[in-house]
């Protein structure tokens, strides 16, 4: 078994009581006003990926996909129940995190790539292949404010998708930059998701979903609507709506 | 197994590391580690004269010293204005035993000032026994010396009545005077530190000896320890907290024209502009006062440095924490490695500074080390607590503002702490930087190492506040991602 979700819930104190200054604190503890609306983004939510395994994830907007993949991915830490994961994940949910404005394409290749996990010798020695895949050629080496969306949004690409994780969490298959490059990215991102690695996939695109995963849970204001293999769930899902 | 082998190493080097050190504080920590100078109360008032002290005549000053030997007596001496013959004899005694003495020419004796008696030979004593200071002299009237004599202390504005009993009180032939002597009786104390170093010393090898022997067995058998945890993480992260560093280096100089040079112009500037002030507008008295200047000035920017950069670690860096998933503690830690790489380039102006003023330079010196990993770690829990405080509360940026404005007047930067008054003395050593500050003058100032105590505070001011940090921490970082 690869991942491992249990019994998952994760409860957010809503905005509206949130106190952010000191006074404001204070004085809500002595008059007794220190209230908080709980509110549950993910009720109980339980399922295990095997090893090589494509795993989908359905769900209408604010059905709790992106909080599930945050969980999973460790970025959030769940209220109650446990998240076990037998080996390195990286989560493609956004790209170019962390890139620093003031520091150059090469520069930002090493911080983004430390971020994501990889280690030194790794990024050495995947380092062309990067700048070769952006196709940014001689720009590399200047500072990324420089740069043009398209262009950073290549750099990004190329730095995520050279990983070979033991699980892939790939928010939506991306397209980023001009069409030319599109196509390319998309290649490379289901070429990465047929690898034999084991992926966690949410996709609004239902034809993706069938085309490519075993299973597929679907959820629904935080909770497992249905858990089982593509076909039906997605057939079941379609109908619904 | 490559964990087990790079866990092998570690151990190794620890116990290794472990034994340098130990021998290296041996060295330089030298007779302040087996004693250290004690001396009774500073001397009272003059307000009187003794009687001429003629032959057949005796003063006795009872008094107790909590030392193992007397090296030497201050006394402040009358000659009546003229040049006198003979011999003073100053000797300590236990009741009718005479411990030691000294012979001071009476021409070398000077009118109203103090007289410094140096024993030939340390006295041993023992510590805490009554003893009596006793002053004889071959003189004849109108030909010999006398004491001065009090009971009263000196303060800095005025003086008060010094507490006294009737044994205290001095006598001139067993005839009680109306005070005590200007006197004051220096020696050392042995220190029990010394005495048992090497048994600590050998005792903790062997604790870590055996630490090292219980992890590793408990690898084989396939359980982790904190300490296995801790080494696979330092490895797992090593080169993310460098690229973090070198980015937060990087951004910092970016499109400045200096860049690096204004990590060793900033503190001369600093230390210029308050020397200048300090020196001609306030008279500072303080010998050496740009040296002194220097390592509080040093020492002071590094932590405040540090601990708003730390504060600052969490909250600034909200896009990622939401987004990647990376240990929380990696972000302060990366702020305050940033600042290290500060304090350690402005090491170099404060050895330039040290070497000008004519301070050697010695492989004592190295002791610094250990004040600086104080310092260090202390700026780690307070910006750790920082950091978890300023995800809650976003006041904490402006507070900390004004707290790190007190903080720098509550450290003896560029003032003697003997202006403290003595009442607040207790509260004012609450400072953890205040020992640590102190920890470093002696080392650089004086080339002496301080002693053992003061090693200990410099300990438990650093590693009490990054305890509570870790602890702080530890307790918020789950929620960091909810409230950033």
């Amino acid at each position: 078994m690869m991942l491992d979700v249990k019994n998952v819930s994760i409860a957010f104190r809503l905005s509206a009581d949130r106190v952010t200054s000191l006074k404001e604190y204070a004085l809500r503890a002595v008059t007794g006003k220190l209230r908080y609306k709980e509110f549950l983004a993910l009720k109980d939510i339980s399922f295990s990926v095997k090893k090589g395994e494509t795993f989908g994830i359905i769900g209408k907007n604010g059905a709790g996909k992106s909080t599930l993949l945050k969980v999973v991915s460790g970025i959030l830490k769940p209220t109650t129940g446990s998240v076990c994961a037998n080996g390195s994940i990286v989560p493609m949910l956004e790209l170019g995190a962390g890139f620093d404005m003031d520091l150059t394409g090469r520069e930002n290749i090493y911080l983004n790539g430390a971020i994501l996990g990889y280690e030194e010798a790794f990024l050495n020695s995947k380092y062309d292949e990067i700048v070769d895949f952006s196709e940014l050629g001689q720009f590399i080496d200047e500072p990324i404010r420089n740069y043009s969306s398209g262009m950073m949004a290549r750099l990004a690409f190329s730095i995520a998708a050279v990983v070979q994780p033991d699980i892939l969490i790939v928010d939506e298959i991306l397209g980023v930059g001009d069409s030319d490059f599109q196509k390319k990215s998309k290649d490379r991102m289901l070429e990465l998701m047929g690898g034999g690695t084991t992926v966690l996939f949410v996709s609004h695109s239902i034809e993706q979903i069938q085309e490519m995963c075993s299973r597929v849970l679907w959820i629904d204001h935080g909770k497992v609507v249905m858990l089982g293999g593509a076909e039906k769930v997605c057939t079941a899902y379609l109908s619904n709506q | 197994m490559v964990e087990k082998k790079t866990i092998q190493k570690a151990a190794l080097y620890s116990i290794l590391i472990f034994a340098i050190v130990a021998v290296f504080f041996y060295y330089a920590g030298g007779e302040q580690f087996k004693s250290r100078d004690v001396s009774t109360d500073d001397p009272v008032v003059a307000t009187g004269g003794l009687p001429e002290i003629t032959a057949g005549h005796i003063v006795k000053q009872p008094f107790t010293l909590d030392a193992d030997n007397i090296s030497q007596v201050k006394l402040t001496m009358a000659t009546y204005d003229r040049v006198n013959t003979g011999v003073l004899i100053v000797s300590i005694r236990h009741g009718e035993s005479i411990l030691g003495s000294a012979t001071v020419q009476l021409e070398s004796i000077q009118d109203n000032t103090d007289l410094t008696v140096v024993f030939e030979r340390p006295i041993n004593i023992t510590p805490g026994e009554e003893l009596e200071l006793c002053l004889e002299s071959d003189g004849e009237t109108g030909n010999a010396v006398t004491a001065y004599y009090g009971s009263e202390i000196s303060l800095a504005k005025g003086s008060v009545e010094k507490p006294l009993s009737k044994e205290d009180l001095a006598q001139f032939d067993e005839t009680p005077i109306d005070g005590i002597l200007c006197f004051q009786v220096s020696g050392r104390e042995s220190l029990v530190f010394g005495q048992f170093y090497w048994y600590g010393v050998a005792a903790l090898f062997v604790l870590l000896v055996l630490y090292w022997l219980v992890v590793i067995k408990r690898l084989n058998r396939g359980k982790t320890s904190m300490s296995v945890l801790f080494i696979i993480a330092m490895k797992k992260y090593k080169f993310l907290i460098k690229q973090l560093v070198s980015r937060d280096f990087k951004a910092k100089y970016k499109r400045s024209v200096l860049g690096v040079m204004w990590s060793f112009l900033n503190p001369i500037l600093m230390m210029t502009v308050q020397y200048i002030v300090f020196s001609t507008l306030f008279k500072s008295s303080i010998p050496n006062f740009s040296a002194y200047l220097f390592i509080g000035i040093v020492c002071f920017n590094f932590f405040s440095e540090a601990t708003s950069m730390s504060l600052q670690s969490i909250s600034g860096n909200a896009a990622l924490i939401t987004k990647v998933y990376i240990p929380k503690y990696i972000y302060p830690v990366s702020r305050v490695i940033s600042s290290c790489i500060n304090l350690l380039l402005s090491l170099i102006p404060l050895l330039g500074v040290l070497l000008i003023t004519g301070n050697h330079i010695s492989l004592r010196s190295l002791l610094t080390v250990f004040g600086l990993v104080c310092l260090v770690a202390l700026a780690l829990g307070i910006g750790m607590i920082l950091a978890s405080m300023m995800v809650f509360f976003r006041d904490t940026q402006f507070l900390w503002g004004v707290i790190i404005t007190i903080w720098n007047f509550a450290t003896p930067i560029f003032y003697p702490e003997s202006i403290i008054p003595a009442q607040y003395m207790t509260v004012y050593k609450m400072n953890p930087l205040y020992h640590i500050v102190r920890f470093m003058r002696i080392v650089l100032m004086d080339g002496v190492s301080p002693d053992p105590k003061a090693y200990l505070f410099c300990i438990l001011a650093s590693f009490i506040p990054l305890a509570l940090g870790i602890l702080i921490f530890k307790k918020c970082q789950d929620r960091f991602a909810l409230y950033v």
